[in-house]
């Protein structure tokens, strides 16, 4: 780490990571900055840039770009890597590829190269290239490229000392191909123009016009800001191209770059021979294996259910709620708290029955928490597995009946840990419309680990045919509302297509990492948020407002939900966070018959997850679509729970 | 179109028709295909004359090309058209 980037005679300060998804750029910026991103062993785990800065150079900022299948951007999550490529104050590029894909990973070197920024790339997961007998000749890329190459291996820390002393040598990499003499002609003109009209303070005008002429949004809209009223020559050259060409020309150039690639693969790599292919290969296929595929799964759903349902949300919760804080933790706080504070609504404030701490402490500490680190956990298990992307093979054909395809299986999964995650991550998906029936569905019937382990917790309690009535139901609705959606929202279904990254056994400090960071963010989020839904219900009971509101609230909780009328309560808790609202149902559960439980969790699982989310939604769908999404979301959520009061009256007595 | 000329009598055949354990030479993706679907594909490294081994046809189709395992709904399979691997690799 000998001053790497001194060589660099530039202001600019930024290092951008770019490349594929899933090939390791967010375990590399962890290693190069020591900031923790969450990582996954899937594609599309960041869909935002990430910036920290770097532990060489505190002057340098280090970016983690969401991976990009191909450029120009066609995501989302493309868009937020190009819109970094267009604004940053760009120092150099380290493009981190697969190095068992090398034929993909210089795809995009052969585009990132018109660009005319110095460059780095880091030939990552080495170590699994090597597995599978392929050995790239990584001088020869060196020399052909005219830029420092480096096989690394993020995940062992291997390779990272010789990349960043590399930083420094970073130079615009030679270019790889030229087009087809037509497309050539157009790319000059169009560069020319940029030049004159447009001129980037960084990025080289043959790349801006490759990339405009393949349509990339994001340039587009870039130049046309820029150029004003002249971009109407670019357009019009654009269009003169794309009918003079023989087929789409962003197609027309991918397959070029393609071959381009193809052809320095080829000499680069040497294939050793293999006699069998690999464990991890083999137990990948019996994943998604049509016979072995479903049983896995559900092996997998009890495990996960055994670990978080009946160990966390039973055993930990048990010692936690019953034996700490029951036992030892309230009762010496209020003795306390009576003791010091002479003034009756404070101690009430404090530890009364909608007290501070022990309702909304206890809530968050005692009953939530020991359920959603085991959930995580588990969740952070599977992911560094590699079995999620499987998951979408398997889904998928469940999916095409609401009109999605697997892809989707992704955020609802995710959203099982966190839904305003989640609604981020629908970034992910390819069309407006399937991101717009993810979002709803995510928002409708998706419960959040906190939320499924208070369901699990207080189901379970109940019995098995309690949580599978409610599992049952969530998965009806779940398919139900995605049909009726895919046929009210205009559009087609896009048929799956994506790539299974190897399976891997997890590196359990990752999994310990991001179960950490999850829990950072739980307890950041949900206390204030449990404190202040506490301090409302504290202030509505003192002031009259609460028995009004259970009172109000009567006819519709106990007259067609069929609850106790303390119910009301837990729904006015619900509106802030609904797993706010399960955990005031957990805590009624010795008053409620099975069915009111069942009623009860299906009812609050329906509504709206919490106000995070909420603000999530406003900000990926709008205004308009958010708040007519919880127009639909909450009658429907009490629509439900009545007829299901029915129906579970009429058959489960 | 390369792979038509170096093996003028191959019959193309649906990716989606071969058994699992063949390898095929990728010939053409057919215009069914939509064509930012089509840039997908590319952009995973499925090129013209690229040789596929089809590891499963159920429940979806799934390739592995170079060591890169993919997963491609019959609707995609369908209209990606393939010839036999006579070995030229």
């Amino acid at each position: 780490m000998n001053a790497p980037l001194t060589a660099l005679s530039s202001s600019a300060n930024a290092i951008l990571l770019v490349g594929h998804p899933n090939v390791g750029k967010s375990v590399l910026f962890h290693r190069l900055t020591g900031a923790y991103v969450n990582v996954s062993n899937y594609p599309g785990t960041t869909v935002e840039v990430t910036r920290a800065s770097a532990r060489f150079d505190r002057e340098v900022t280090l970016l983690d770009t969401p991976g990009v299948l191909s450029l120009p951007s066609r995501s989302d999550d493309e868009r937020a890597t190009m819109r970094a490529l267009l604004n940053e104050n760009t120092r150099c590029l380290v493009q981190v590829g697969d190095a068992k894909n090398l034929r993909r990973t210089l795809t995009l070197t052969a585009l990132l190269a018109e660009l005319g920024v110095p460059m780095v790339l880091a030939l990552n997961m080495h170590d699994e290239a090597a597995a599978r007998g392929v050995i790239v000749d990584i001088p020869a890329l060196a020399e052909e490229l005219g830029i420092p190459v480096m096989a690394t291996v993020a995940t062992g820390g291997e390779g990272i000392g010789e990349l960043t002393n590399s930083l420094g040598h970073a130079q615009p990499p030679q270019a790889l191909l030229r087009y087809d003499a037509e497309i050539e002609k157009a790319i000059g003109q169009a560069a020319a123009a940029i030049n004159r009209i447009a001129p980037h303070p960084q990025l080289a005008a043959r790349g801006l016009a490759i990339l405009f002429l393949g349509g990339d949004t994001e340039v587009t809209g870039w130049l046309a800001e820029k150029a004003g009223a002249d971009f109407a020559e670019l357009v019009a050259l654009r269009q003169k191209t794309e009918q003079a060409g023989k087929g789409k020309l962003a197609t027309q150039l991918a397959r070029e770059r393609t071959e381009a690639a193809d052809a320095l693969a080829t000499s680069a790599i040497r294939r050793a021979a293999r006699s069998s292919p690999l464990l991890s290969q083999r137990i990948g296929q019996y994943v998604v294996d049509p016979l072995w595929g479903v049983p896995i799964l559900l092996g997998m759903l009890f495990l996960v259910y055994e670990f978080v349902g009946v160990f966390g949300a039973t055993t930990l919760v048990g010692l936690l709620e019953k034996d700490l804080f029951e036992g030892i933790l309230n009762p010496a706080f209020s003795h306390f708290v009576t003791a010091a504070v002479n003034v009756p609504w404070v101690t009430e404030l404090l530890v009364g029955k909608y007290g501070l701490w022990t309702m909304g402490m206890t809530y968050a500490l005692a009953l939530i928490l020991p359920i959603v680190s085991t959930f995580f956990f588990a969740f952070g298990v599977l992911e560094d597995s590699g079995y999620l992307p499987r998951l979408t093979v398997i889904a998928n054909r469940l999916f095409a009946l609401i009109g999605l395809n697997g892809r989707a299986v992704l955020p609802m999964v995710l959203g099982l840990g966190c839904v305003t995650m989640a609604t981020l991550t629908t970034r992910i998906l390819h069309s407006p419309r399937e991101r717009m029936i993810t979002i709803f569905l995510l928002a409708l019937a998706i419960p959040c680990s906190a939320q499924l382990g208070v369901v699990l917790g207080m189901l379970g309690g109940v019995s098995f045919t309690a949580v599978l009535i409610w599992a049952l139901a969530m998965l009806m609705i779940l398919m139900l509302a995605g049909f009726l959606a895919a046929k009210l929202i205009p559009g087609r279904r896009i048929p799956l297509v994506t790539e299974l990254p190897p399976m891997r056994l997890p590196i359990l400090g990752n999994v310990f990492k991001k179960t950490g960071g999850r829990l950072k963010w739980y307890l950041i989020e949900v206390i204030p948020l449990f404190l202040l839904g506490t301090f409302i219900m504290f202030a509505l009971d003192k002031t009259g407002a609460l028995p009004f509101i259970i009172r109000a609230g009567e006819p519709l909780v106990s007259g067609w939900l069929g609850l106790p009328k303390e119910a009301s309560a837990a729904f006015v808790m619900g509106f802030l966070r609904r797993d706010f609202g399960a955990t005031g149902l957990f805590a009624m559960a010795d008053t409620l018959s099975p069915i009111q439980a069942v009623v009860g969790m299906i009812t609050i699982t329906l509504f709206i997850p919490c106000f995070a989310s909420l603000m999530m939604m406003v900000k990926e769908q709008g205004i308009k679509v958010a708040l007519a999404m919880v127009a639909v979301i909450v009658p429907f959520a009490f629509l439900i729970g009545g007829l299901f009061n029915i129906v579970l009256h009429a058959i489960w007595s | 179109m390369n792979a038509k000329n170096h093996k003028p009598h191959a019959a193309r055949l649906p990716l989606a028709f071969i058994p699992p354990g063949q390898q095929v030479r990728l010939a053409e993706f057919g215009d069914e295909i939509d064509p930012l679907q089509r840039e997908q594909l590319i952009a995973y490294g499925l090129a013209e004359s690229r040789l596929l081994r089809v590891l499963q046809q159920r429940p979806m189709t799934v390739i592995l090309a170079d060591e890169v395992e993919l997963a491609l709904e019959h609707a995609v399979a369908r209209y990606i058209w393939v010839e036999k691997d006579t070995g030229g690799a």
